[in-house]
């Protein structure tokens, strides 16, 4: 599992740092680009799994818990 | 805006009603802050010169904040209370300037001599003039721009007398080309660029100038010396803004040729410049 | 280092009035209505009661609107109603020492109302929001507060995010009396996180985050036969996030992992993949794949001890044991103007040799479900 961790962090660095101007942001800006496409499915999967399984956090800043039994 | 304007709309659902109110919106600028106009604030402002501060509203006072900025930048070069040299410097007139007139005028010249407080704003002395043109101009193509957006407009162009901004890429979703003139001939383009979005201005003394004799002085005048600034013959640049892509383009071309052409490579700014031996400099950065 | 005149510049240029607005700049309203139905559980792994177990409707609903020039509000309302059954206890099979499931009956039904809003403010370079929610069903009710920060850096290439929340729980168990639950518990939990997104390039950009969660109170199942948990939790995440697009296809890739570790013993690995495939101005398709794999909890046992004291840990929540899962989903989106419509679906499937970690004996409880949801937004 170390091997993914890596895999992540080494894909994620290998395009490097150069500055992006705000005139060549046209493709970040994109709705398919964003962290979280879609607000809504991202909250309802959180509440999916995190009241299916041991885990929870990381995805977006905390909200209110629930029984989920 | 005593310049052709021209705004090109598409992808929206009712053209005529949003560009009534994007002319609407340069019209209000006009209005509040052309020189022309005697009921302009800057006209007030500028009769109020020497007797007593003219209350101005946030707009106004952010406007000014901006053009602090670029005197700051370009240590003092870029001044909006240079514009008293426009009365020696006339487009018709047939010779140069006295000596002791520019001397006399320059004396009313300097932005650091202005008192502001929030809300207000006092010319020291009587004579002195602000023009926000060389920043209103620009700002009005991003405030149009703006305005288009919050319409709901995806596709059109902004062209306010050759500062060009973009709503966003045509219908089909590709770039607009936008040319830029050559100096020799303004129906020619030395170079056509691929916009998407964001900026173009282009500063130059080509476009407008003072012909005195066999020569051409440019129409951008150095509050330093009181003379047309006598440097680069035109500057484009991009930037997100217009109002930016504005200010650099002009604080460029206000600046001695060495100058100029290391302050654009050390923008961060995409540019095109061009020097009175009709040499072309490009940036590093894709245009 | 000094700043190059276009950041100068730009900066100031962001405090004129006309770019001022970072917020929303248009209202936007969006429905989503959601069912899943978990599968039923084989009928020989049940010892006692229903094998059927939850079928559940979710129904959201999210505003959110520009207010004035700096500020935006966002009101959530999230609404679900389930029926079914759920996992008792489990016991060792004589004959086997295989674990079967005490399940309840089949007469469980709850609903659950989540109501949020969130004022943010934006400034040039930076935002910050106040959240409060309140969550309430017939044995849960849930309070919550959370405030959060965002800085723009370097020319806008980097966000830093900040977050903290605080969230306290009662719980009331039904039928507590005829059974002998708890019949009144609390807890309360207090989570950090923080989170660092960067811009690479032209056409990519990674968020790292890591958050903490410390909980304490009443974190045993109270519908549970024999489960004593610790009375504290302290959780942990570390995530990245990836973007990139491929101008060739014309989509974009997500790719996202997430690490969890808490004191209970789980460890768990999330691995997220998703692919935006862009097909010309209006349609969206999005396939993706995810795999989850923990390990149990130290104090998971794969069946209820009746020799272990009350007051010693044990559970046999299948959440606790060793497994992995993997979701197939598929999303279309269609966009209309100033319409959006999407409609995904769902497969959930979990084992125990899915897991990095095989467990001995696999619990039975482990879900498999189908996901459906259908979604409308409007934006004016």
């Amino acid at each position: 599992m170390k091997k993914i961790i890596l895999m992540v962090l080494t894909l994620a660095f290998t395009a490097g740092c150069e500055t992006v101007k705000p005139w060549e942001r046209d493709i970040l800006a994109q709705p398919g680009m964003q962290i979280e496409a879609d607000p809504l499915d991202a909250q309802l999967a959180s509440q999916v799994y995190d009241s299916k399984e041991a885990s929870s956090g990381g995805n977006s800043p905390a909200g209110g818990g629930c029984g989920c039994n | 805006m005593g310049c052709p304007c021209e705004i090109r709309l598409a992808g929206s659902k009712d053209p005529t009603t949003e560009g009534e109110h994007c002319l609407g919106e340069i019209r209000r600028f006009e209005a509040k802050y052309s020189r022309y106009s005697e009921d302009s604030l800057v006209s007030e402002i500028n009769r109020n010169a020497g007797l007593s501060p003219t209350p101005i509203d946030d707009e106004t006072d952010s406007i000014l904040d901006y053009a602090d900025v670029c005197f700051q930048l370009s240590d003092g070069r870029f001044d909006i209370t240079s514009g008293v040299l426009r009365r020696l410097w006339q487009p018709d007139m047939s010779a140069l300037p006295a000596p002791d007139d520019i001397a006399e005028v320059t004396r009313l010249i300097g932005w650091q001599k202005v008192r502001r407080k929030p809300g207000e704003i006092l010319l020291p002395e009587a004579g002195m003039q602000i023009d926000l043109g060389g920043v209103v101009k620009e700002y009005v193509a991003d405030a149009v721009v703006q305005l288009a957006l919050k319409l709901g407009v995806t596709s059109g162009i902004v062209n306010l007398g050759g500062d060009i901004a973009v709503i966003g890429p045509q219908p089909s979703g590709e770039a607009w080309d936008v040319g830029v003139a050559d100096p020799d001939d303004s129906t020619r383009a030395i170079a056509t660029i691929k916009m998407k979005q964001g900026a173009i201005t282009t500063s130059g003394g080509y476009e407008r100038f003072i012909e005195i004799g066999d020569r051409k002085y440019s129409h951008l005048l150095d509050p330093t010396t009181g003379w047309p600034a006598d440097n680069l013959l035109g500057v484009s640049v991009i930037a997100d803004q217009a109002v930016v892509a504005g200010s650099l383009s002009t604080i460029a071309l206000l600046m001695p040729e060495d100058e100029a052409l290391s302050f654009l490579a050390d923008s961060g700014a995409p540019y095109l410049a061009i020097d009175t031996a009709h040499h072309i400099y490009r940036s590093e950065v894709t245009l | 280092m000094k700043k190059s005149p276009l950041a100068v510049l730009t900066s100031a240029a962001l405090a004129l009035p006309a770019f001022a607005a970072t917020q929303p700049s248009e209202t936007s309203i969006s429905v989503k209505a959601s069912h899943y139905k978990e599968e039923d559980i084989a009928a020989s792994d049940v010892l006692l009661g229903s094998n059927e177990r939850y079928d559940i409707d979710v129904y959201q609903f999210q505003l959110t609107t520009p207010v004035g020039a700096d500020w935006s509000l966002d009101v959530n309302v999230n609404r679900e109603i389930m029926s079914g059954a759920s996992p008792w206890g489990t016991i060792s099979d004589f004959a086997t020492g295989e674990p079967t499931l005490i399940m309840s009956g089949a007469t469980i039904s709850d609903q659950r109302t989540e109501v949020s809003a969130t004022v943010s403010r934006y400034f040039t370079d930076s935002s910050a929001s106040v959240t409060l929610s309140h969550s309430d069903e017939d044995d849960y009710e849930a309070k919550a507060i959370a405030i959060g920060g965002e800085w723009n850096f370097m020319d806008d290439m980097a966000t830093l995010a900040v977050g903290a929340s605080y969230s306290s729980d009662d719980i009331t168990p039904t039928d507590a009396l005829m059974f002998g639950r708890v019949t009144d518990e609390e807890k309360r939990s207090r989570s950090f996180s923080v989170s660092w997104t960067h811009i690479l390039d032209r056409t990519s950009l990674v968020q790292l985050g890591a958050s903490i969660t410390d909980r304490d109170g009443y974190l045993s199942d109270p519908y549970k036969i024999r489960d004593t948990r610790p009375d504290n939790r302290l959780e942990k995440t570390f995530s990245a996030k990836y973007r990139k697009y491929f101008g060739g296809p014309g989509a974009a890739m997500h790719l996202d992992y997430r690490y969890f570790r808490d004191d209970f013993g789980i460890r768990s690995h999330t691995l997220d993949f998703a692919w935006h495939q862009q097909f010309g101005d209006r349609f969206r398709v999005i396939p993706g794949i995810r795999y989850y794999s923990q390990e149990e909890a130290d104090f998971y046992l794969p069946a209820d001890s009746f020799l272990i004291p009350l007051d010693q840990y044990q559970s046999s929540d299948f959440r606790l044991s060793s497994y992995g899962a993997w979701a197939f989903s598929i999303k279309g989106v269609v966009n209309l103007d100033d319409w959006t419509l999407d409609l995904s679906y769902e497969r959930y499937i979990s084992a125990g040799d899915y897991g990095l970690d095989e467990p001995e004996f696999e619990h039975p409880a482990l879900l498999e479900f189908d996901f459906v949801t259908l979604g409308v937004s409007y934006r004016f």
